[in-house]
């Protein structure tokens, strides 16, 4: 497509440029109109005009036929297999990603960051939760939007593995900027290790550091919006923390999980993300520490 | 007196026509149509020449605005992480941006610059229904500032120009930001309407005797079909807003999934619109380029029924694409595969018109003034424009590319390309005839060069953008990513781009007083406009022109007839048939009136008030039925009671007077 | 001296009927627009009902039908009324081409009462649907489209109020009895499509 593009561009504009030299002419409006071309003169022009019509008709055609088959092509195939099915759904502005299963016991959800295997294909179902958002891994799949009251579905493949950014494609508000997510491809038995570790109830705290960190944890604000399954802790508001520790990123790609990275955005994330639904924390350092312990065991 | 005489038809006769009386019609229509004074004078005045000039400065205005809301963008958006905007800031900036160009700026300034040219290029003094026309002014104006009051508040809308649902409804915005964006919409659909209802009414019954359909300039075919398109596409917006609202404001469910509303109606309703809308833009700017070639090629334009078809199919063809913009959404493919076609398919038309434009030009002799400067920047960034549109109009490759940076180029390619350059071309063109002077050929093509480079500085590394994964509508971005060169390069070119703007309007200032005295018809043209002088009096003619061909003052000679018989005394223009410009009627059309504003009052109110409680609407309907009745009841102003009509005077036929058949007009 | 050609138009009248006088132009471009909107009022209607399984949808009770269709009385006696008053909206368009004043003046005023009766079944024809406009997207959409047309409901009838108290009080000239014939052409239009609405609301879910 690009290449024909570029050579009607460039036919089209030598057509326009070669006209208006030819014709170029000093100041001086006094010379007659004219009004009418002789029949030899217009019987040519009339016939370049049809055959540039024709022409892009037949370019046009070809293309749209292209287009059609492509599209026909993306969406058959891989429809037809059973693979990993995983349920995503939007929120402002992070992605939840929930493992399905027909073995309820090993249905496990996360967050902004998704395995799949290479080679298998992987259905993602994709919901709306507030707002629409918008699935996109470019280096895997067109985008497809994610609509409240109503379920896209979209079928992909990776054939080698790597590591994907995708970034979400639909305004969705204030940090619609920073609504990133990562999708690794990786080979079979990676990613049944993956699996089992992510269906794993949170690791229970072993240091006092880690303890006093969950206490923290329990005790403070972050239990009203986060689960770390195996605790008290249960709600589906925010990100699924359970194994937070084994993601690359956190506030959905924004920041590399580093320590120090966590401890800003657990502390401060609307100097991070300004607008984001997390309140400024506002530990001391005290309590800080003992808290970053504990969620840097959660892998 | 006038009325009394022989009922009927309209007499073809020679007759003598001294000076004199020449000038004491002159005088007289100048007392019969002057315009109303002061401040209450500005709220009553009705001419389509001060009207239509209103539009185009508050329009160009909105577009400086706009144009600053981006130029601010793009300093955020120079450098990854940047901390320049706060999000929320950026938010309404790109809201406020494509909101102020799409509606306060691209439609207003095609509405204005057909309300002041399309009456005279038909060869009449006024449109039909002038106090209708100042009243879509007033509610435009309104809506206008309605927005940049909120917007200077920091209270703007922030849900992007098209608002979708949820992120725009109830829940997820809160305040009054979206209920602003989706009243202001309101007061411009119906400034819209009401320009198009202006428009249709006057080009199918005020044109000059001998203008048949077929003698049309395709200014205003282009006019005229965009106006319809307007009738048929502005419905859906406002009640897609008006659906937003009032969920917003009394609980309604029409897009709440909860209670069986659907989010994708919304995008459905507001892109049945929102695709005619870009047509509605560029469908004139086609209309500005054909007479600017036509002109400064010296000839008749080549395929003129290819032309009109073109424009014709264009509009039709414009509803059946709105879906593309929702390929992304879960809709069945077959669907989707009809709008790729159809989407591909509206290239045609545009390719014939271009083919015409070429072959129009080739072998003629080219004068190259600024105007057709402007339009061959047109065709050098329309034309790519259009073909990345092909592109996007594939489902699987927009699929990658839609809602990133390459649709932000593509939008812009075609709407500044496609809009905005043959609009400064058309400015450069008929800006004489509304001042009397001419703008500077060297300012302007310092103007065109810094626009047309600084154009493809910001917009062309878009593409690239797009392509390497950048989505639009993001405050800013990460330094991993790699996006930061290009967008650098794009706002450095932004730059010169509003560099290029500021030289147009040091060119418009330093013109008004010192630009060479333009006279009637400086670009040696053909269109009626310029066989009056500039800018022209008040009542346009002393005597209506008639024509005897397409390319009106290339065609006419001393055999030409004048239309006499119309009152000097009472603002009368000549109503003509629809097909054939027969003369059938010595239209009536009211002077100074005080009931547009009235009205706009009482629509302001409605719609202002509205946004805050229900019961506005209850209250303005009362008001505006006070203002129409007051309207219904006043006094048109017809007449200047104070006058004789001397047209009869001089009257001495040479010769037997003819009855005029329709075959003869 | 000079001899010129010209046109001499001062026989022509100021006003014609129909197609000849550009108010019909503007008056009929904006019964387009409104057609457009009703249309598109309707398309959302229907798109609407996709989401439902049973339209109208339960009533929230545990009693009750299941299919809470809206009552038919008030908008049925409103369709008749309104086809009724198309005789007086004919009388009038008549008796204005013919210049009677006394017959213009007489089906003016019933016109009048007509909207006015049309405006108060109207009223009652809200609560017949079984939904208030904030209960679920079938009743907005319902009262919208209930709601819009009432709006042409009061802008006819005062429209015809205002032409009614002109015939009496002032001239019935042929400015005036043109705005007659186009008031007339806007009453068939808002009784066209009443009994296209009134189907779609009434009707369409009954007969499915």
């Amino acid at each position: 497509m690009f290449y024909v593009s570029t050579a009607v561009f460039v036919v089209v504009l030598a057509a326009l440029v070669v006209a208006i030299v030819k014709g170029y002419q000093q100041e001086s409006s006094d010379d007659l109109p004219q009004l009418e071309l002789t029949e030899a003169n217009k019987k040519r022009r009339t016939n370049v005009v049809l055959a540039s019509v024709v022409a892009t008709v037949v370019i046009l055609f070809i293309f749209l036929l292209y287009s059609f088959l492509i599209g026909k092509g993306l969406t058959s195939e891989l429809a037809q297999k059973n693979g990993v099915v995983i349920e995503i759904t939007g929120h402002q502005w992070w992605w939840e990603a929930r493992y399905d299963n027909v073995d309820a016991s090993s249905i496990f959800t996360t967050a902004n960051e998704i395995h799949i295997p290479v080679g298998v294909p992987v259905t993602l179902s994709l919901k709306g939760g507030d707002v629409i958002h918008s699935f996109w891994v470019p280096n895997l799949h067109g985008k497809k939007d994610l609509i409240p009251g109503k379920i896209s579905t979209i079928w992909l493949q990776a054939d080698q593995p790597g590591v994907f950014r995708g970034q979400c494609a639909e305004y969705c508000g204030l940090q619609h900027a920073h609504m990133a997510l990562w999708v690794i491809a990786e080979p079979r038995e990676q990613f049944n290790n993956w699996i089992q570790s992510q269906i794993q109830e949170a690791v229970v705290p072993a240091t006092d550091s880690a303890k006093h960190g969950q206490r923290i944890f329990l005790s403070s604000a972050c239990v009203m919006c986060h689960t770390i399954s195996g605790t008290p802790a249960g709600s589906n508001i925010g990100p699924n923390l359970t194994h937070v520790a084994s993601r690359q990123t956190i506030a959905a790609g924004t920041l590399e999980n580093t320590r120090e990275h966590l401890a800003s955005w657990v502390n401060n994330s609307q100097r991070v993300k300004p607008g984001n639904r997390m309140p400024t924390m506002s530990f001391s350092d005290n309590d800080l520490q003992p808290l970053l312990d504990y969620l840097q065991s959660l892998k | 007196m006038a009325d009394q005489k022989k009922q009927g038809t309209a007499k073809l006769i020679e007759v003598e026509l001294p000076q004199s009386s020449i000038e004491q019609d002159r005088k007289q229509l100048e007392k019969t149509w002057a315009h109303a004074h002061g401040v209450l004078g500005w709220l009553m005045e009705v001419d389509h020449k001060v009207i239509g000039l209103r539009y185009i400065k508050t329009a160009f205005a909105f577009f400086l605005f706009g144009g600053i809301e981006a130029a601010l963008m793009r300093i955020q958006l120079a450098r990854p992480e940047n901390h320049f905007l706060s999000p929320d800031t950026y938010n309404q900036l790109f809201t406020t941006h494509g909101t102020t160009m799409m509606f306060l700026f691209a439609v207003p300034i095609m509405t204005g610059m057909g309300i002041y040219l399309v009456p005279i290029m038909v060869g009449t003094r006024e449109v039909a229904f002038p106090r209708l026309n100042a009243y879509g002014y007033f509610v435009y104006l309104i809506g206008g500032l309605l927005l940049y009051t909120a917007f200077i508040l920091n209270t703007g809308p922030d849900a992007g120009w098209f608002a979708y649902v949820p992120l725009s409804g109830p829940a997820y915005s809160a305040g009054k930001r979206v209920d602003i964006w989706a009243q202001m919409i309101t007061f411009t659909e119906i400034s819209g309407l009401v320009g198009a209802i202006v428009i249709i009414a006057t080009t199918f019954k005020m044109r000059a005797p001998g203008m048949t359909l077929s003698r049309m300039p395709l200014f205003v075919w282009a006019q005229l079909i965009t106006s319809f398109m307007i009738i048929f596409a502005m419905p859906a917006v406002m009640l897609a807003s008006g659906f937003l609202a009032s969920d917003r404001l009394i609980d309604t469910h029409i897009f709440n999934p909860a209670e069986g509303g659907d989010a994708i109606l919304y995008q459905h309703l507001f892109w049945f619109f929102g695709h005619p809308e870009v047509y509605i833009i560029f469908i004139p700017a086609l209309g500005f380029i054909s007479p600017i070639i036509i002109t400064f090629s010296r000839r008749a334009i080549f395929g003129y029924t290819a032309m009109v078809l073109s424009l014709v199919a264009t509009g039709f063809i414009g509803f059946g694409l709105w879906v593309h913009h929702m390929f992304a959404t879960p809709l069945p493919q077959l669907s989707q595969s009809f709008f790729t076609a159809a989407s591909m398919m509206i290239a045609i038309p545009s390719g014939v018109q271009i083919f015409c434009w070429i072959a129009t030009l080739w072998g003629s002799k080219v004068h190259l003034r600024m105007p057709l400067m402007f339009v061959l920047g047109f065709f050098a960034i329309f034309i790519l424009g259009g073909l990345t549109g092909v592109m996007l109009a594939s489902v699987p490759l927009d699929l990658q590319i839609h809602d990133t940076f390459f649709v932000v180029a593509h939008l812009h390619y075609v709407l500044i390309g496609g809009s905005v350059f043959p609009l400064f071309g058309a400015l450069y063109y008929w800006f004489p005839k509304w001042s009397g002077r001419m703008l500077s050929e060297r300012l302007g093509q310092l103007n065109f060069w810094l626009m047309f480079i600084g154009f493809n500085v910001v917009f062309f590394p878009m593409h690239q953008l797009g392509l390497q994964g950048m989505p639009r509508r993001v405050y800013t971005y990460l330094p991993q990513t790699g996006w930061g060169s290009l967008n650098l390069l794009a706002s450095i070119g932004a730059f010169i781009l509003a560099a290029g703007v500021l030289v147009f309007l040091i060119n418009v200032f330093w013109a008004r007083s010192a630009g060479a005295i333009a006279g009637n018809n400086p670009w040696g043209a053909d269109t009626l406009e310029w066989s009056t002088s500039s800018p022209p009096p008040v009542y346009v003619w002393e005597y209506l022109p008639t024509v005897e061909g397409r390319y009106a003052l290339w065609m006419q000679n001393e055999k030409t007839p004048l239309v006499v018989g119309l009152s000097t005394t009472k603002r009368e223009i000549l109503s003509t048939s629809v097909v054939d410009a027969f003369p059938e009627l010595r239209f009536e059309v009211p002077g100074a009136s005080i009931w547009p504003a009235a009205v706009a009052l009482a629509t302001a109110v409605a719609f202002i008030i509205g946004i805050f409680t229900p019961w506005a609407f209850a209250v303005a309907a009362v008001l505006a039925f006070a203002a129409l009745a007051g309207w219904f009841w006043s006094n048109p102003d017809y007449e200047n009671v104070n006058a004789q009509n001397p047209t009869e005077a001089f009257m001495k036929p040479t010769e037997q007077p003819k009855e005029l058949q329709p075959k003869e007009a | 001296m000079s001899s010129r050609r010209v046109i001499d138009v001062s026989g022509l009248p100021h006003h014609g009927f129909d197609t000849i006088d550009p108010v019909w132009w503007g008056n009929n471009g904006l019964l387009c627009i409104e057609t457009s909107m009703f249309m598109i009022t309707i398309a959302t209607y229907f798109y609407l009902r996709q989401n439902f399984v049973t339209w109208p949808p339960p009533l929230g009770q545990l009693t009750g039908p299941l299919n809470p269709l809206p009552d038919l009385f008030f908008g049925t006696t409103n369709a008749v009324l309104l086809i009724v008053s198309v005789l007086p909206a004919v009388l009038i368009d008549v008796s204005a081409r013919r210049n009677s004043r006394g017959a213009a003046q007489f089906g003016l005023v019933i016109c009048l009462l007509f909207g006015v009766a049309a405006i108060v079944f109207r009223a009652y024809e809200f609560p017949a649907v079984k939904f208030r406009w904030d209960a679920n997207a079938y009743g907005s959409i319902v009262w919208f489209i209930l709601g819009m047309h009432l709006a042409h409901l009061l802008t006819l009838t005062l429209e015809t109020f205002l032409l009614t108290i002109w015939c009496f009080v002032r001239e019935f000239d042929m400015k005036h009895r043109l705005d007659i014939t186009a008031l007339s052409i806007y009453w068939y239009w808002v009784v066209g499509m009443w009994l296209v609405l009134y189907t779609i609301i009434y009707w369409t879910p009954r007969l499915s």
